[in-house]
């Protein structure tokens, strides 16, 4: 076993160039769906309908980002969907009381506590297993939703009926900072920050170490309570900001809006290459993840397939990407 | 076509499992090169050699878990090409893993025939079979009970039950006598002369060269993928052996014995768990002390309870005159506490992460300054460790999970000197790693308590304790229930103390 290792090239070779696309299919079908698509439709290159593809990123890459750490970490965060549609109701209901600079505030302080809620849940008992933080979070998403609905008897609130100022969201929704749009900024700014700490700090090591293997990383001393603590308020703030950019761009807020986000969330993180049973993954490839289902979803839309297919796609991709990433699990561990 | 011959008797009746010129590699690594291999029926074939040798790739292409990539292997006279696990078995090819494969929440009986309830004569069939089976290897265990309740030699007996009921003409054993007590063992070599007797066949994998000089009648020694040799046991003498695995002559199998022993550092005054009573132990410095007990004693449930890996009703410890409170790993680890783990895989390594992580891991704390880890800094870590340790690794990023299990090894127990450890803990520190990484395993030993450290060293190997060791307490029933000189105590003494029932 010892000797004959091949020594390890720094520089990319065409072999080498070959064995990232095998390793990272992604980027082969990013690129298929872009080819195929501006064949079919030639309108689908141009600059309006990337505008476009980034507005629907927005909301759904807040969400998948804080995912990607709970995930990594060997764990799932099913209540996303209602800290979502919780988040929303708060805010546009608190615009005119206190003033939407407040409101968001408050609407941020709320996703925190949700997160920060799961994870007291998660660590009181003892719930070391993703299937135990699945049904945990599950019932917490029924909760969230239900407490969304009570606090609007299930009225939905429209974010144009506020008396007061909502300069805030409108420029979240159609604002500029030079050519980017302003959420745009506000997600490359997540990014970075999250990209840090994931490469670079012990809280993002202690997060992989954590999905690598939870009972060595413990009786190495690295601190698994607090890393869950972490992850999940991560997510519920993440989501929290989603459900802001989510109000701005369809200024409205519906105690169940956030539901379908929890399945999208999980299906770009998956995508993206970050392993389901954690311990590897990155929230850049969550980026790419994410790309690909709206570019996925883009190009249903533009070839004219209906959405009740569409639905079924999605389902078919979740488990083919599952599968891969099992397949490729029993290679390495083999 | 040439055969490399292996030398035997001219009357050894026709061979059973032909193995010629089979090569395999794996991605950098060739992990079988022309192995030729011949087994008859009615031997015990042993098969040694260190980690990373090639033993258990060969047993996974016999048992069609991986494909060889050329060569030929012949089972009763069939040329065996494309196999499952499952064809093998019913070919009469049987494999007994060291973690044992055996479905903990079905009883016995339906282990045994597992998948075949309906051609076994179903509930009744399958639980009379099963009986008598077992009864043909002299157990006596319930076919009615489930197997999480039964002690891993149990256990052992029924996978040995299940390889008979496919009328197995081969077993290949991989470690069998890892968790065993040395009464349990005795009851193994007993079945395996039975089954001997019966004309099976018997391949028998093992680090333990006392066990091939045992019972074992042919013994092949590999390393590096290659058959180094393959002799009659009677033919062989134990230094020839070791120095053919690991391809140098080693002196003796320990380096002498460190005598540096100064005050007392650690005094547990009490620990109290459900397993453990009014346990008492004193630690000087530069002292190695030996723990001696049955599996289940409490021996692993003490350091464990030390460490603050487990919760404890009550304790109370002293480290340098100084009680402490540790509650947790982290704790242990601040005060300058170590440990290495029992079970390396599930305990002690993240297998998908390189080696300079797994080494970095318990100084991460102090790697990291303002939240960020100074990865530079982590890199020397792991340099200076791999070095240091001598570990074989073809470099600091590799992923660990590739090493062979010495070199994991001592990757972990650098992790643990990184941090200059006041007390270290290794609980089976030796355990499936090969002869010649034992040899440095137990140099640093000596280098850690000569440093001014102190151990506490948890064996199932006697020798081991017996040759490494100042002072040696027993632990029987969750009780330090002996104390002995390993210098003038007998092994015997020693044993008998630790199976003593209170």
């Amino acid at each position: 076993m010892s000797a004959a290792t091949q020594p390890v090239g720094r520089r990319v070779s065409p072999r080498a160039a070959g064995d990232f696309l095998k390793n990272n299919p992604i980027y082969v079908a990013i690129a298929l769906l872009v080819i195929v698509t501006s064949v079919v439709e030639p309108k689908f290159l141009t600059l309006n309908n990337f505008d476009n593809i980034v507005r629907q990123f927005g909301v759904l890459i807040f969400a998948a980002l804080g995912m990607t750490f709970v995930i990594m970490a060997g764990f799932l965060d099913l209540s996303i969907g209602g800290i979502i549609s919780l988040v929303a109701v708060v805010t546009v209901t608190l615009i005119d009381p206190i003033g939407q600079g407040p409101a968001i505030l408050v609407g941020l302080a709320v996703g925190l506590a949700c997160g920060l809620l799961n994870s007291i849940l998660i660590v009181a008992s003892g719930a070391l297993t993703q299937a135990e933080s699945l049904f945990i979070t599950f019932g917490m998403s029924l909760v969230y939703g239900a407490v969304a609905l009570m606090y609007v008897q299930g009225v939905t609130q429209f974010l144009t009926y506020s008396e007061s100022d909502i300069s805030i969201f409108e420029a979240l929704n159609s604002g500029q900072i030079g050519f980017l749009s302003v959420a745009t900024v506000v997600f490359l700014v997540c990014l970075a920050i999250l990209a840090v700490i994931e490469k670079r700090t012990y809280m993002g090591r202690s997060v992989v170490l954590t999905g690598g293997n939870k009972v060595a990383a413990r009786l190495a001393g690295i601190p698994i309570s607090r890393t869950i603590v972490m992850i999940y308020a991560i997510s519920g703030l993440l989501s929290a900001i989603g459900a802001i950019v989510l109000i701005s761009r369809v200024t409205l807020a519906d105690p169940t809006m956030g539901t379908p986000y929890m399945t999208q969330a999980i299906l770009a993180v998956v995508v993206g290459g970050t392993a389901l049973i954690g311990g590897r993954g990155s929230v850049l490839w969550t980026v790419a993840g994410a790309f690909l289902l709206i570019l996925l979803n883009n190009c249903l839309n533009l070839l004219g397939v209906s959405s009740y297919v569409q639905f079924m796609i999605w389902g078919v991709v979740l488990i083919a990407v599952i599968w891969l990433d099992a397949v490729k699990e029993t290679r390495v561990s083999g | 076509m040439v055969v490399a011959s292996a030398p035997e008797a001219p009357s050894a009746p026709e061979a059973l499992l032909h193995v010629k010129d089979v090569s395999k590699a794996f991605p950098g690594v060739k992990a079988l090169d022309r192995v030729t291999l011949d087994v008859r029926p009615g031997r015990v074939h042993g098969i040694v050699g260190e980690n990373g040798a090639g033993k258990s790739t060969l047993m996974k292409i016999l048992s069609g878990v991986y494909e060889k990539d050329s060569g030929e292997i012949v089972f009763e006279g069939n040329v065996i090409d494309k196999i499952t696990p499952v064809q093998s078995m019913n070919m009469g090819l049987s494999i007994i893993y060291q973690e044992l494969n055996l479905v903990n929440t079905m009883t016995v009986g339906e282990n045994i025939f597992l998948g075949r309830f309906s051609e076994s004569g179903g509930r009744a069939g399958v639980h009379a079979k099963a009986k008598a089976l077992l009864k043909s290897i002299g157990s006596k265990v319930s076919t009615y009970r489930q197997v999480s309740e039964l002690s891993v030699s149990d256990k052992q007996m029924v996978e040995i039950a299940k390889a008979l009921s496919f009328d197995s003409k081969l077993i290949i054993m991989d470690e069998p006598s890892s968790s065993l007590t040395a009464d349990e063992m005795e009851k193994l070599v007993q079945i395996i002369h039975d089954l001997k007797s019966k004309g099976i066949a018997i391949i028998y994998i093992s680090h333990k060269l006392d066990e091939i000089f045992g019972f074992c009648d042919v013994v092949t020694v590999m390393r590096d993928g290659r058959v180094i040799a393959t002799r009659d046991v009677s033919s062989i003498t134990r230094n020839e052996m070791i120095s053919m695995m690991v391809g140098r002559t080693i002196e003796n199998e320990f380096p002498p014995r460190p005598d540096c022993a100064g005050e007392t550092i650690l005094e547990i005054k009490n620990i109290n768990t459900r397993k453990l009573k009014d346990v008492k132990l004193t630690l000087r410095k530069g002292e190695i002390l030996g723990l001696v007990g049955l599996v289940g004693s409490g021996r692993t449930e003490l350091v464990r309870a030390l460490f603050g890996a487990d919760k404890v009703a009550k304790k109370s410890i002293y480290l340098e005159g100084r009680p402490v409170k540790i509650s947790s790993p982290m704790d242990a680890i601040r005060l300058g506490l170590a440990m290495v783990p029992e079970d390396r895989k599930l305990q002690g390594l993240l297998l998908g992460f390189s080696v300079e992580q797994n080494i970095s891991l318990a100084v991460l704390a102090r790697l990291t300054e303002y939240g960020f880890i100074n990865t530079k800094e982590e890199a020397a870590v792991g340099d200076r460790q791999i070095k240091a340790l001598n570990v074989r690794t073809p470099s600091a990023k590799t992923k660990i999970r590739t090493l062979s299990g010495g070199n994991q090894q001592k990757a972990i127990l650098g992790r643990w000197l990184e941090m200059s450890p006041k007390v270290l803990v290794l609980d089976e520190p030796t355990k499936g790693v090969d002869v010649g990484a034992k040899y440095e395993i137990y140099l640093l030993m000596k280098k850690i308590v000569e440093a001014g450290g102190a151990i506490i060293l948890i064996s199932s190997e006697l020798p081991e304790v017996l040759n490494m060791s100042n002072r040696v307490n027993t632990i029987c029933e969750g009780r330090i229930n002996g104390e002995f000189d390993p210098v003038t105590a007998s092994a015997d003494e020693i044993m008998a103390k630790a199976f003593e029932f209170a």
